[in-house]
Order: C-alpha cells, then sequence, then structure tokens
C-alpha cells in the first residue's frame, strides 16, 4: 500500500510560482467557468476538444507548468472516462451493429456508429472539462480562491470551515509523511495484514495530533480577538487589458466552434 | 469528472443538493455558535476525509474508487453537517487535485455528502443504543456511508447514459464499482472504526459532549479494551 509519496507535491504548490499567478483571479475563474459551460452546451466533440487543446497549451506556454506533471494530471480523469465510456460504447445503439454479443438473454453489447460518436463525444467532453479544471487548479491558488468567495457571500460559516479544513489537510500531510516515513523504515508495510494495521494506526495517532494542533490554532487565534471570521489580508491582483482579452477572446473563439460545429459527429 | 454528466443533469443534481447543503449550514452556524470548541474537530475530519478520499489505492485499472471517509463525520456531527463538509471537501479536490469536478458538483454531493451519510447516519442510529460495541456500529455506518455513495453514483451514471435501457446501465456500472469498492469500503470500515478506537480511548470528552454514544457505553468500552494502555 504505497499511497502516500504523492501527497508530497501538491498542485497548491505549483499553483503558488506558476506563470500565471499574478492575473486576477476572477478572470481565471471566468475562463475555466466558461469554458465547462461552453463544453457542456456543445452537440458536437469538436468544441470540447479545441477547448482542451487551447487550454492545454495555455497551461503549458502560459503557466509554463512541465508537461510530465500536466501528463499525470490526465491519466486518472481519463481512465476514469474510458470506462464510462467503454459501457456507453458497448452497450449504446444507433445504427448498424459493426460488432455485437450477446452472453446472457437480458444483455447484449454491441458496436455501433452511433454508439462510437457518442462514445467520443463524451470522451471529449471530459477531456475539455477536466482542462479547464486542471487550468485552474495549476494557476490559481486556493487563497485567492477563498477572496473570491468572500467577494461572492459564500456564507461565513462555510468560508471559516473551509479554510480551517484548508490549513488542517496540510497539517495531516505533514504528519502523515512524516510518520509514514518512519513506519517503514520500521518495515510497518511488510505484508496486508500489517499495512491496514499500520495505516490505521497513522491515521487514528495524526487524527488526534492534528486535532490537537487544531485546538492550539483556535485558542491562539481566540487570544487575538478571533471572532468566527478569518481576516483576509491577501490583495487580489487588478484585471489587466492583457489578460483580460485574452480571455474574451479564447471565449469568444470556444463559443463560434461551439455554434459552428453544431452537431457534427467523428465518423 | 468533469463533462461526464450532460449538463441538464448537472442542473438536476445541483438543484436536489442545495436544500441539503441549506440545511446543513444552518445546522453548522448552530453548531458553531454553542460550542466553538468543535471547529477544530470539524476541520480535521473534513481533512481526513479530503485526505482518504483522494487516495487513489491501486486496483482495477481504469476505475475511480476511493474510500470516502464520511462515516466518522456523520457518526460525530450528523448528516446533514457532513453534507456541507463534505461539499467543502469535493470542492477542494476539484480546484486542488483536479478530480471530480465543478459541474458535476452537484451529483457528487448527493451522492458523497448526501445519501451516503444519510445510510451511515440511519444505520449508526438503528445500533446506538443497542448492546452492539461502538467500534462495530462505526464500522457499519463507514462500510455502508461509502458503498451506499457508489451505488447513487451508478444511479446517477445510468439516468444520464441509459444505454440499453437504466437498468442494464445500472447494473453494468455498479458492477464495475463493486470490484473495487466492496474491499475498499471494508477496508475504509476496518480503519475508521480503529481511528475512533483512538479518539475513544484519547479524547473520549468530545464523544461525551456531541452525545456520540451515551456516557456509560463510552465509559464502559474504554475500560474493556486492553489494546491500548494509555493513562486516563
Amino acid at each position: 500500500m504505497d499511497v502516500l509519496p504523492m501527497y508530497e507535491e501538491l498542485l497548491e504548490d505549483i499553483a503558488q510560482k506558476n506563470g500565471l499567478r499574478e492575473v486576477n483571479p476572477h478572470l481565471k475563474l471566468a475562463g475555466a467557468l466558461g469554458a465547462i459551460f461552453l463544453c457542456l452546451l456543445s452537440q458536437s466533440y469538436i468544441a470540447p476538444l479545441a477547448i482542451a487543446l487551447l487550454l492545454s497549451g495555455g497551461i503549458l506556454l502560459l503557466a509554463r507548468v512541465d508537461l510530465r506533471t500536466v501528463g499525470e494530471l490526465y491519466v486518472a480523469p481519463f481512465s476514469f472516462a474510458l470506462m464510462s465510456v467503454s459501457v456507453i460504447i458497448l452497450l449504446a445503439g444507433g445504427g448498424q451493429p459493426f460488432w455485437s454479443w450477446s452472453p446472457f438473454p437480458w444483455l447484449a453489447f454491441s458496436i455501433t456508429r452511433g454508439s462510437i460518436n457518442e462514445g467520443i463525444f463524451v470522451l471529449c467532453r471530459v477531456a475539455g472539462g477536466m482542462s479547464a479544471l486542471i487550468f485552474l487548479a495549476l494557476t490559481t491558488p486556493m487563497t485567492d480562491l477563498f477572496i473570491v468567495m468572500r467577494r461572492c457571500r459564500v456564507p461565513e460559516e462555510v468560508l471559516d470551515l473551509a479554510m480551517m479544513i484548508y490549513r488542517t489537510i496540510f497539517m495531516i500531510m505533514d504528519q502523515l509523511v512524516q510518520a509514514y516515513q518512519a513506519q517503514r523504515m520500521r518495515l510497518g508495510y511488510t505484508s496486508f495484514r500489517e499495512s491496514v494495521r499500520s495505516f490505521s494506526m497513522l491515521c487514528g495517532s495524526v487524527f488526534i495530533a492534528s486535532w490537537i494542533a487544531g485546538e492550539d490554532l483556535i485558542r491562539a487565534m481566540d487570544a487575538r480577538c478571533y471572532s468566527g471570521k478569518f481576516a483576509m489580508l491577501g490583495e487580489i491582483q487588478p484585471v489587466e487589458a492583457k489578460p483580460l482579452l485574452a480571455v474574451i477572446g479564447f471565449l469568444l473563439v470556444s463559443a463560434v466552434i461551439v455554434v459552428l460545429t453544431g452537431r457534427i459527429t467523428a465518423i | 469528472m468533469e463533462g461526464v454528466l450532460p449538463a441538464s443533469w448537472c442542473i438536476v443534481w445541483w438543484l436536489l443538493a442545495l436544500p441539503f447543503l441549506a440545511l446543513g449550514i444552518r445546522q453548522l452556524r448552530k453548531v458553531l455558535d454553542t460550542d466553538r470548541e468543535t471547529l477544530p474537530l470539524l476541520s480535521v475530519t473534513g481533512g481526513f476525509v479530503f485526505i482518504l478520499s483522494s487516495l487513489k489505492i491501486p486496483s482495477v485499472p481504469g476505475s475511480s474508487s476511493h474510500p470516502t471517509g464520511t462515516g466518522l463525520s456523520v457518526v460525530s456531527f450528523g448528516p446533514w453537517i457532513t453534507t456541507v463538509v463534505g461539499g467543502i471537501v469535493l470542492l477542494f479536490q476539484a480546484l486542488f487535485l483536479a478530480h471530480g469536478g465543478l459541474s458535476t458538483l452537484g451529483a457528487n454531493i448527493v451522492s458523497m455528502g448526501v445519501a451516503g451519510p444519510l445510510i451511515g447516519w440511519v444505520i449508526y442510529r438503528a445500533f446506538r443504543d443497542t448492546r452492539l460495541n461502538p467500534y462495530t456500529t462505526v464500522f457499519l455506518a463507514c462500510v455502508y456511508a461509502d458503498l451506499f455513495t457508489y451505488f447513487v453514483t451508478s444511479v446517477q451514471l445510468a439516468l444520464a447514459y441509459p444505454v440499453g435501457g437504466f437498468w442494464t446501465a445500472f447494473l453494468v456500472f455498479m458492477a464495475i464499482f463493486g470490484i473495487t469498492q466492496i474491499p475498499i469500503a471494508i477496508l475504509e470500515g476496518v480503519v475508521l472504526s480503529l481511528v475512533f478506537k483512538y479518539i475513544l480511548q484519547l479524547k473520549p470528552d468530545i464523544l461525551i459532549r456531541l452525545k456520540v454514544f451515551s456516557e456509560e457505553k463510552i465509559l464502559a468500552t474504554r475500560s474493556d479494551s486492553d489494546a491500548l494502555q494509555i493513562p486516563a
């Protein structure tokens, strides 16, 4: 159960130092949400694919995130999407089947022109949507999004809890990684039984340790007049002309592609 | 996963999720007003839900199975606050790890934040005041909260893609999730009930204050167990 090493590098670290860090978060959010909206609106596979390509280009060239990191991010959603899409391709009908097989009377698999088109369409929509999400995750640190959320009047309690959870995640992760390394060094994960036992012990002890750390944090904040509302000192970057034009241009081009491609299918 | 659900279903699930979120926010406000000390516990629970639900346990390739971790929160705070915690965690996953999605957030809140926790809560309430030991109760609540989450996810996928009819699609999605999710759910139950055991041993006061189990039961379980020898 070698599951923890991934936590040593979070997207948040990349987001804190990417090439688009200084761009106004409202703009980046508008670009990403607009892209997701257009992907869902599109009836053809071409527009989501174009959005995926444009945004991936943006991530690589403008935010200057390295290709490997971005590639790895796409692996998990794609494997999940491929699974769902293969179910759609095998089960959906529409047109003359190229191949069919019926193992049980109530279950029939077939591959048809319609099902392939539907499959490609869904796969491209996932690619478009995920690239928008990855763009947002890699370019906009959570701290900026908190400021945006407060401006959008997200309820104080939720925001407070969200910020505490955010802080706690880092606390938990620090401790998890340390204790996990120590456990590994003492051969804590050699067999399955041992792994379950070590992992539970790890979670239990880290749970309590971070809880105590959280209580200390609240106490420290109370001592500094915390009243259930975090003061946020972060400044929001002003909207500049160039990024504004870029986002408008991107959304316009994507919208035009959505309209022009209509219901074009893959095959 | 962003883009998996068509626009119409995204809206439907968002609309379904909103009243539960509103209810959760109201309860959260009440809990925080009366007892500020629950905030650290809430945030650690949220942090754990985040970490557990972003664990990719190596399993059948192509599946995005993972523990949900909501069981512990349900037992401590009830289903509605868990909806808010689940919602925040799902939002973080989307913005932090690019798991899940924003358009599909509503659907994910309904499955992981409402449906799963609700079943976990029903099971916990059913067994809370019986003679069943608390660890087993927590184990069952966590396992069923996890399994039911995937049951609802399968319903959501089958509704959006009723290929070969709703039931065929539903059974196929269930079968695919089942391969990985059943062992994960059981493992999650084991891990979370052991975590619960640590809490019970080290900080039973908060469990008593939150009325997770009756005081007598907690004290009785504590003195019974000999696995951990920690001075009170």
